[in-house]
Formats: C-alpha cells, structure tokens, sequence
C-alpha cells in the first residue's frame, strides 16, 4: 500500500508540468497567463495553435527536412552497418576485429570534437547547409552502433545456413539480403528507433551546419524560437510547437514499446 | 585456404569500405583536426597559427571556464545521483505490482519531449512571472543567479530522464532470475531486506551501466542548458559544452574552442576509464 502511495503521489508531481503543457497548449493564444495557468480555458484551441506554431515559425519547411534525415539516415546507417557487420563476422574478413574495433572505435567521439572540422570542411566542401551534408554527417554517426549490434547478432546465427544458401549458388551480397538482413529484422529495428530519437531530438549539429529553414532541423528553428523566453511568441502557440515536434517520437514509443526497450537496452552498450 | 576465399566471396573489402570511411571520414579525421587545432590559434579564415600549449594554458587563468567546470560538475554529480536513483526507485516500487505499467505512465510521459519541446514547457514555469513563484508562494529568479539556475536545471533533467532509466530497471528487474527471490521470501525476507540483499547485488551490473551513462551524459551536458539559458545570464550556466560552443562560434576563436573540446573528452575519458576500473574491480 505504502508502495502505490509513494507512486501515486510521485506520480502527481510529475503529471504537474505534463498537465500545464497540454492545458495551456489547448488556451486560445492571447489568453496566457500565468496565474491562472492550472484551470483549463473553455475554448479549445489546440489545433489553432498547431497551426499557428507550424505557419508562424515557418517549421514546416525543418518539420520535413528533420522526418528526411531521421528516417534516412538510420535505414543507410543500418544497412552499411549491418553489412560491415555481416562482412566480419560471416565472411570472416582477414583482422575482423581490428575492422570492427575501428568502425565502432567512432563512438567514443564527444560531439564537440567534430564540430569545427565539420563546420570549415562542410563550408569548403559546399555541403554547409544541405540536405546531403546533413543525411551523410547522421548516416556516419548511426553506422558504429549499426555494426556492433549486427555482428553480436550475427555472431549467434549458425554458420551452415550460410554454407548451405552458397552451396546453392548464391552470391555472398545475394545472401546478405535475402537470409541476413531479414533474419536480424528484429535487431535492426531497435537500432532504427534508437537512432531515428536521437536524429529527431539532435540539436548541436543542426546549430553548427545548416542556417536556412528549409534545411534546419526541428530541434534547431523551436530552439531559436527559445531565445528571450520565447522570443515574443505567445506561449500557448510555444507550447503547441512542443508538441508538435515531440509527436513523432511519441507515436514511435508507442507503436513500438518492446523495441524501443529493446534498442535502449542496446544503446546503453553505447 | 585456396577454397575458402571463393566460398567467403571477393568483394569482402567492398562491403566494410562504406561503413570505415564513412567512419573514418567523418567521425576519426575531424576529431585529429581538432586535437591539431586546440594547438593553434585559428580564427577560421586564415590558416591557423601553431602555437603549442597556449590555449591549454588559458585554460587555466580563464574565469568563465572555471565556472562552467563547476556547472559541469554540478551536472555530472546530478545525474548520476537523482535521475538514476530516483528511476530505481520508481522501479523497484512498481516492477511487480497489478498494474505497475499504469504507475509509471507520468514517468514516461516527459520522456517525448525533445530537449526544445522540454524549454517550451518550463520556461513559462521558471520565468520569472511563472508558475512555480505563484504556486510556492516566492519571487525566486530560478534561471537568473548562479548556481541555482544549474540546479533548477537538473531538476528539469531529472523530470525528463527519470521515466528512460526507470524502463531501464524494469526491463532489468524483470529479467533477473525469480529463484533467489522466491527462496529469500520463504525464508521470510521482504520489503527493504529482500531489496537490500537480494535484488539489490543482482541489480548492481545494470546500475553500474546505467550510472556510467550518466556520467558520460552529465560530462557532455549541452541541449537543455542551451534552449533553457543558453548559457547564460552572462556565462554563469555555461558547461563545458556550451563553452566550447559559443568560444568558437559566437566568439570564433576555433583554437580555443578546440582545446575546450579537447578537455572535456580528455577529463571524460578519464572519468570513464577511473569508473569503469572501479567497478571491475569491484565485482
């Protein structure tokens, strides 16, 4: 009994901030105000704000660069991981593990290291604020967890099914895809979800990258939005942008409970 | 061996090209240029200029660094201690309980909110005409006066972050081995006890993961501090992140930014190895 108590009154702290959001998020966008912020507004006016959010801080043009690189990038990501993966362990390339402790050796870099070598080279090399430049810096960040998990995974995956699929003639990239992708489905789509999050939520390179609206990354415009305590943007509408943005990871989280457990499991080998 | 090489395909180097350059092109190359430039002075428009350790040495007689090491510290501290320890006990409590997945909903929740999403909804709480003032009855400036804007931080970390490592111990509470457990409760053990001595040591290898990957969290800390603060009032919210950050490209002087950079993954290697010695050899 103790133990529900506990939780439930846990839990109703916690619920506070969760229930200002969506309440004021719901308030027409002029009607803010903080001292009355706990009662509900009879007028719900949630998706006008949406609308607002979106139209008034121009996010639809980052909204669909961001749903781009975050689905993009972890399925290149995954599938050059997973073969290098595939290449070590089932191919048994010569020094295997001196190619894996390499690919996944790119884990262990603070985002910060990379940021003015990126930012000088990607301005050179004309892939500062693009698209491109954007898919191929996520693809690079999501291929060491790809490879890892894929070669334990493949690790534990009988060595005659392989014999047998190349006594019958397949080709080795043949048998990739047709036997080891599928099988390892499971695998790649906790890698997937974890990196589509942490694509979806980056910040830091967004700031360091790109510049215009269209290539900006979600993240990056709402938290120009920020500076100056919203920068005049009425709250209900900020609060509606919250949302908006956090939408896609929640509908992820839910569809997908077991595997982003799964993939958080994984991540923690991080 | 003459067979084999047929059996294993040719192309084995073509298939781990991809993933090594793109590897080695974008994660190994820019992070030596770094290590090369924290010795230089560069402003990124001429080349740069060596200089050896100066930058280093700044480092040392720079009072917006030893502030942001304080913050950083503070941060580091913070989320080892109160979102792990917190989401182990929300855990603990709800793992074998009717209906514990309903209890840990509220938990959860924050967790969808991105790091901006995350400064959407408290901003209008810490401002300084916000909620958290009326409802605690106080005029308190929560992200203006340092240290406290750190700390009222870390609890906005921590009503995010609880929800993830709770999961985390669910999934490890759940799987650890029911026999111990069931042979301890016959033997009348329960409650704190039962917890104490057998769940407790079985936990430890989890534990020991998920406040390791605080440590390294708390060290990097940047997103929130950025969209809540940027930094400031001033530089007194700064990290060491968000030093490296606004040194180079609000400030643009590249080599220092760069020797900032370098720091913090030195002092975070190093945290991670001093850790990761002491619980193998604490186990």
């Amino acid at each position: 009994m103790i133990r529900r108590a506990v939780l439930v009154v846990l839990g109703l702290i916690w619920l506070g901030p969760t229930y200002l959001l969506l309440v004021n998020a719901s308030r027409p966008a002029d009607s803010y105000d903080p001292g009355s912020a706990w009662i509900p507004s009879g007028d719900f006016a949630l998706l006008r704000n949406f609308v607002s959010a979106v139209e008034g801080a121009n996010l639809s043009g980052s909204l669909a660069s961001t749903a781009l690189y975050s689905v993009v990038s972890p399925l290149l990501g995954v599938v050059i991981g997973a073969l290098a993966g595939y290449t070590i362990v089932v191919l048994r390339l010569r020094h295997g593990f001196w190619w894996f402790l390499l690919i996944f050796g790119g884990t262990v870099f603070p985002s910060q290291m990379l940021l003015v070598p990126l930012f000088v080279g990607y301005s050179d090399a004309g892939l500062y604020d693009s698209r491109a430049g954007m898919i191929l810096l996520y693809t690079a960040i999501n291929v060491p967890l790809a490879a890892f998990v894929l070669r334990n995974f493949y690790s534990g995956v009988a060595f005659s099914i392989f014999e047998a699929a190349r006594m019958d003639g397949a080709s080795t990239w043949r048998i990739f895809w047709r036997i080891y992708l599928p099988i390892s489905f499971t695998a790649l789509a906790a890698v997937f979800i974890l990196e589509f999050t942490f694509i979806w939520n980056d910040l830091i390179f967004g700031l360091t990258l790109t510049q215009t609206e269209e290539v900006r990354p979600v993240m990056t415009a709402i938290a120009g939005l920020m500076t100056d305590v919203y920068a005049g943007t009425p709250v209900p509408v900020g609060l509606a942008a919250g949302l908006v943005v956090s939408l896609p990871t929640v509908v992820l989280f839910l569809a997908t409970q077991r595997l982003f457990a799964r993939g958080l499991a994984l991540g923690s080998v991080h | 061996m003459r067979a084999r090489a047929p059996m294993l395909g040719r192309f084995r180097y073509g298939y781990v090209a991809p993933a090594a350059l793109l590897v080695a092109g974008l994660l190994y190359a820019p992070f030596l240029w770094t290590a090369y430039l924290s010795l230089t002075r560069y402003d990124g428009l001429e080349s740069p200029a060596w200089i050896g350790l100066d930058n280093f040495v700044k480092l040392f007689d720079d009072a917006a660094l030893l502030t942001s090491t304080r913050n950083t510290l503070i941060w580091v501290v913070g989320t080892m201690v109160l979102p792990v320890g917190l989401g182990l006990l929300v855990a603990v409590l709800s793992y074998d309980i009717k209906g514990g997945a309903w209890f840990r909903v509220p938990f959860m929740l924050p967790y969808a909110l991105s790091g901006a999403g995350l400064a959407m909804v408290w901003s209008p709480i810490l401002s300084h005409d916000g909620v958290a003032n009326r409802l605690l009855g106080v005029d308190t400036a929560f992200l203006q006066d340092s240290p406290y804007n750190t700390l009222a931080m870390l609890l906005v970390w921590t009503w995010q972050q609880l929800g993830v490592n709770t999961l985390l111990f669910v999934v490890g509470l759940q799987s650890i081995p029911k026999e111990p457990i069931e042979a301890a409760r016959l033997d009348g053990a329960s409650g704190w006890r039962l917890f104490r001595h057998v769940i407790w040591p079985l936990m430890r290898p989890l534990t020991a993961v998920v406040v390791g990957l605080a440590l390294v969290a708390g060290l990097k800390t940047f997103d929130i501090v950025w969209v809540l603060t940027q930094g400031g009032p001033g530089r007194n919210s700064e990290t060491l992140a968000v030093t490296m950050y606004k040194e180079t490209f609000v400030s643009s002087d590249y080599g220092y930014g760069s020797a900032v950079a370098v720091m913090l993954t030195v002092v975070t290697g190093l945290a991670s190895y001093l850790y990761l010695r002491r619980q193998v050899t604490a186990t």
